[in-house]
């Protein structure tokens, strides 16, 4: 059996009149969160730039380009038949007889380093005891020899200067 | 007893290339390194000075003599080149202070040379070293420097070594070479579409 409309719609009407209970926090409440700082927005563009830069970065290498751009490839010869062994040392090598060994063809001595700009002083160590300058190169002079045994200078200039 | 302790105390920090020392050089090469730093000096001119004089087997005291001998003069070159200058060119500021150049004239090339000054200067003292008069080099090194490149001024010191191997007085194979022979030098230097150049010779 159905109810008659007129009945529901009375029905309706008083369940629609009927005072709603509020939480008496609730102004409280809405107050509050009103009031909050809102947290800062979580942007993407400066993920974006920082993955952008060090992109760039990688790409361009700034920090091994500028090494490899100014530094340069130098042969360093001795002409030495009777040696047994050749060792070039210098400020580039710590002065370590075992960084630079020489190797022959026919009693002459090479050797290739890559020096970056700067000036250098170096000798060749002649069969571990034997201390000779290059003949090729300037020699450290007496005012700047402080150690009596002889030396050469070499210096590597920029490139683009 | 403190002895010791002063020298522990001392090692403490010490570059680890610096064990090719005995332990008394060492401390007193420290010592020389830590004022060096103090002041804003470059330590590793000083580290290969004192390693240069332990692979040659100098004596220890000669050893700290050339540090501290170096350490001053380094200092004298950064008074003279500016605190902007890097450490070649204090390194070769040395060498020029060494040749018998005035700190006057480093302040000179500094002001006159856009590119940086190891070149510049190294030449300077390699032709004092090769005979050249020490005016004739300053002056010489001080005309070209303000337009010629580094390789230039390389190829400008080969060709006065050339000519003083052949025979002509270190100042006027000098003179004429800046004079006269400046751009017949550095012709033909500058191709950038070149390839890529051999190992050079030093």
């Amino acid at each position: 059996m159905f109810e008659h409309e007129e009945d529901v719609v009375q029905r309706v009407v008083q369940q629609l009149r009927r005072p709603v209970a509020i939480d008496p926090a609730l102004d409280a409440r809405v107050m509050q969160a009103i009031a909050k700082p809102e947290p800062p927005a979580r942007s993407i563009w400066p993920w974006l730039a920082a993955a952008a830069v060090l992109v760039s970065l990688i790409i361009w290498r700034p920090w091994s380009r500028s090494a490899e751009a100014e530094s340069a490839t130098f042969q360093f010869v001795l002409v030495a038949p009777q040696a047994t062994s050749v060792s070039l040392v210098g400020d580039f090598n710590d002065w370590d007889p075992k960084r630079s060994p020489m190797r022959t063809a026919n009693g002459i001595w090479a050797t290739v380093v890559q020096l970056a700009p700067g000036r250098y002083r170096y000798a060749y160590l002649v069969n571990g005891a034997e201390w000779r300058a290059d003949p090729g190169a300037p020699t450290v002079p007496p005012p700047d020899d402080e150690f009596g045994k002889p030396s050469s200078v070499v210096t590597v200039g920029g490139k683009g200067s | 007893m403190m002895l010791a302790l002063l020298l522990v105390a001392a090692q403490v920090g010490t570059d680890p290339r610096l064990d090719r020392l005995d332990p008394d050089t060492r401390a007193q090469v420290a010592t020389v390194m830590d004022s060096a730093s103090r002041v804003g000096l470059p330590t590793e001119p000083l580290i290969q000075r004192a390693l240069e004089g332990a692979t040659k087997a100098a004596p220890g005291a000669r050893i700290v003599a050339a540090v501290r001998r170096l350490s001053a003069d380094l200092g004298v070159a950064r008074t003279a080149l500016g605190t902007e200058a890097s450490v070649p060119e204090l390194e070769a500021g040395v060498a020029a202070l060494r040749a018998g150049a005035k700190p006057q004239v480093l302040a000179n090339l500094r002001s006159v040379r856009r590119h940086p000054l190891t070149m510049a200067l190294s030449v300077l003292a390699d032709l004092v070293a090769n005979g050249v008069p020490l005016d004739s080099a300053a002056a010489a090194v001080l005309a070209l420097a303000p337009k010629a490149r580094d390789a230039d001024l390389v190829e400008f010191r080969r060709a006065v070594e050339r000519d003083i191997a052949l025979g002509a007085p270190p100042g006027a194979a000098t003179s004429v070479r800046v004079n006269v022979g400046a751009t017949d030098v550095f012709a033909g230097l500058h191709n950038p579409g070149a390839p890529p150049p051999p190992p050079r010779r030093p």
